[in-house]
């Protein structure tokens, strides 16, 4: 015999398809409790009908609704306004399924992780233009310390003969226009802005990072944490690579020119952001990169699977390897 | 101007382009472009950017099959942005759903279903789903009934075993059923597409369907093919 059921109703037939017994549902009126209804079947749980039926028909094999087990037989399937109150219920789990997905931080991360890079770009090149345009007005100002202090010295001064006072330089003689002063002026306002709005980005994804990726933002620090966790496109891919791919994760292009034309493999992608790995000798840098993207699969998997979070002690451990790697090798290897 | 002829009461063939009735009027849903023949808005069916609209330009016989009928019941796995479905909306269901049928989209992407969820405000009949389309158990029990057209585009390895049972499950006997395969996504065995295609025409015919027509989209939607079969 068999019980057959859906979110719905239940039904006990026999082998020939017969129906011996129906209990219904009849709530599905109400949207809230519909959509409870529905979650409940569709995490294969048992509903109230089967278990009012199965206390009558004790030894029945249950099955749910479209199981290929089942005989045919004429189910009571639901009428045209139950289905039409199904279709609701399902726009609104589905509603609720794309609601769900703004909280989940690896999409949040991407958004302002590449949002960041991108205005990260465009200061690059604001605030370049900035200097060469200053010191096409300026050629005795230097600027290799003050360089970011340019912006806000320019939109201090008045006019050219303000900077070069600011500046403590001599004045040339030609200088811009008013109208192009203006506009320099402008052109450092808003690297200033941009400035000011890239810091306040890096900030959320610091936080973000810190908090989605703990252990790896312990041993990475935030920024090349999330950088990692976007390029794996989510924190469980990330969780699952194994530490070669962890270690040239951002160097697709040499690894796979690589593979294809057989040129030396990187060593590093974005872990060399690490300044164990960027501020090591050139020879060394690919066996740190080595041991701490190997670590680094441990952290995020800590982090993924629930594991203990990492403390600074494990993390100091890792900086002492790092500096027995770099006194081990003092020199160059000899080929 | 070529010769007119509707393939349906929504469907209209003009020459070399497929157009639909909108069921939604002055709306084009994904930038394509509208046209009144006699007075009724239509959109263009644009075959490049949907699988079924080429199969419906290359179809040699089965043109007229091919379609769901108005106001029957559809299920369509991999429904991304909705282009396609958006036409089978117009054919099936119809302003304010008037030939009241019922089209279930299902796809896997949070991203893709907030435009079906934007697009079922506006087009009644459509019910958009988050789910796997390999998952059947997770939603489907929001399918109650057997549907009469089944269409599935979901471009991942097994597309054919996920084709076959979702036929199974849902389609009714007699019903239609549309897999786009995308060879590609299926193994290479080295010998080519059309190995991978003769080895799935077998792997539905030994599942005891019939195949009405195999359309290959060469040209339109390259690597994939399309199989139309009955159950």
């Amino acid at each position: 015999m068999w019980l057959w059921y859906d979110w719905r109703a239940a039904a006990v037939a026999d082998e020939r398809g017969n129906i011996l017994d129906i209990d219904e549902w009849s709530g599905w009126g109400d949207l809230d409790r519909l959509c409870a209804r529905l979650d409940m079947v569709s995490h294969q749980e048992i509903t109230p009908e089967v278990e009012v039926l199965l206390s009558r028909f004790p030894d029945v094999q249950v099955r749910i609704h479209g199981d290929p087990d089942l005989p045919n037989a004429d189910w009571p399937l639901p009428s045209a306004g139950a289905i039409e109150c199904l279709d609701k219920a399902a726009v609104l789990i589905s509603k609720r399924g794309v609601d769900a997905a703004a909280g989940d931080p690896d999409r949040r991360l991407e958004h302002i992780l590449r949002a960041s890079d991108e205005l990260r770009a465009a200061y690059i090149t604001i605030e370049g233009r900035l200097i060469e345009w200053v010191g096409l007005f300026l050629p005795e100002a230097r600027f290799e310390r003050e360089r970011a202090a340019l912006a806000d010295k320019v939109l201090d001064s008045e006019s050219l003969a303000d900077l070069s006072k600011l500046l403590d330089i001599g004045m040339p003689e030609r200088g811009p226009s008013a109208k192009e002063w203006q506009c320099l002026g402008d052109w450092a306002r808003s690297a200033c802005e941009i400035k000011i709005r890239l810091e306040s980005m890096e900030d959320v994804v610091r936080e973000l990072g810190a908090s989605h990726l703990p252990s790896l933002s312990a041993l990475l620090g935030p920024i090349l944490a999330s950088r990692l966790c976007v390029e794996a496109h989510g924190r469980a891919r990330l969780a699952r690579l194994p530490a070669g791919t962890m270690q040239i994760l951002g160097a697709e292009k040499a690894f796979f020119s690589h593979l294809k034309t057989g040129t030396p493999p990187p060593k590093h992608g974005h872990i060399f952001m690490h300044p164990w790995v960027s501020h090591s000798p050139r020879w060394i840098r690919g066996k740190i990169s080595r041991m701490l993207a190997a670590k680094a699969t441990i952290a995020v998997r800590c982090d993924e699977f629930g594991g203990q979070l990492w403390t600074e002690e494990a993390i100091a451990e890792i900086a002492d390897r790092v500096e027995t790697i770099r006194e081990e090798n003092p020199y160059p290897s000899q080929r | 101007m070529g010769k007119k002829r509707r393939l349906s009461g929504a469907v209209l063939i003009d020459g070399r382009s497929i157009w639909t009735r909108n069921a939604c009027p002055k709306v084009s849903q994904y930038g394509e472009s509208l046209r009144r023949f006699q007075g009724v808005e239509h959109r263009r069916w644009d075959p490049t950017r949907s699988k079924l609209g080429a199969a419906l330009a290359r179809a040699r016989h089965t043109q007229y099959d091919l379609l769901p009928e108005e106001g029957s019941t559809c299920l369509y796995l991999g429904a991304g942005h909705g282009t396609s479905l958006s036409h089978i909306h117009d054919q099936v269901c119809g302003p304010d759903n008037q030939m009241a049928g019922r089209i279930i989209a299902v796809d896997l992407s949070p991203r893709c279903l907030r435009d079906l969820i934007h697009m079922a405000k506006i087009r009644p009949g459509l019910v958009p789903i988050l789910g796997d389309a390999r998952n059947f158990s997770a939603w489907g029990v929001m399918v109650s009934t057997k549907v009469d057209w089944l269409f599935q585009d979901v471009s991942q390895a097994g597309q054919v075993g996920i084709f076959i049972d979702a036929v199974n499950r849902f389609l009714k006997p007699g019903g239609k059923g549309l897999l786009s395969l995308k060879a590609a996504s299926e193994r290479w065995t080295g010998q080519g597409e059309r190995a991978v295609f003769e080895s799935v025409a077998e792997q539905l015919l030994e599942a005891g369907f019939t195949i009405e027509e195999q359309i290959n989209l060469h040209g339109l939607e390259d690597n994939h093919s399309l199989f139309f079969i009955y159950n």
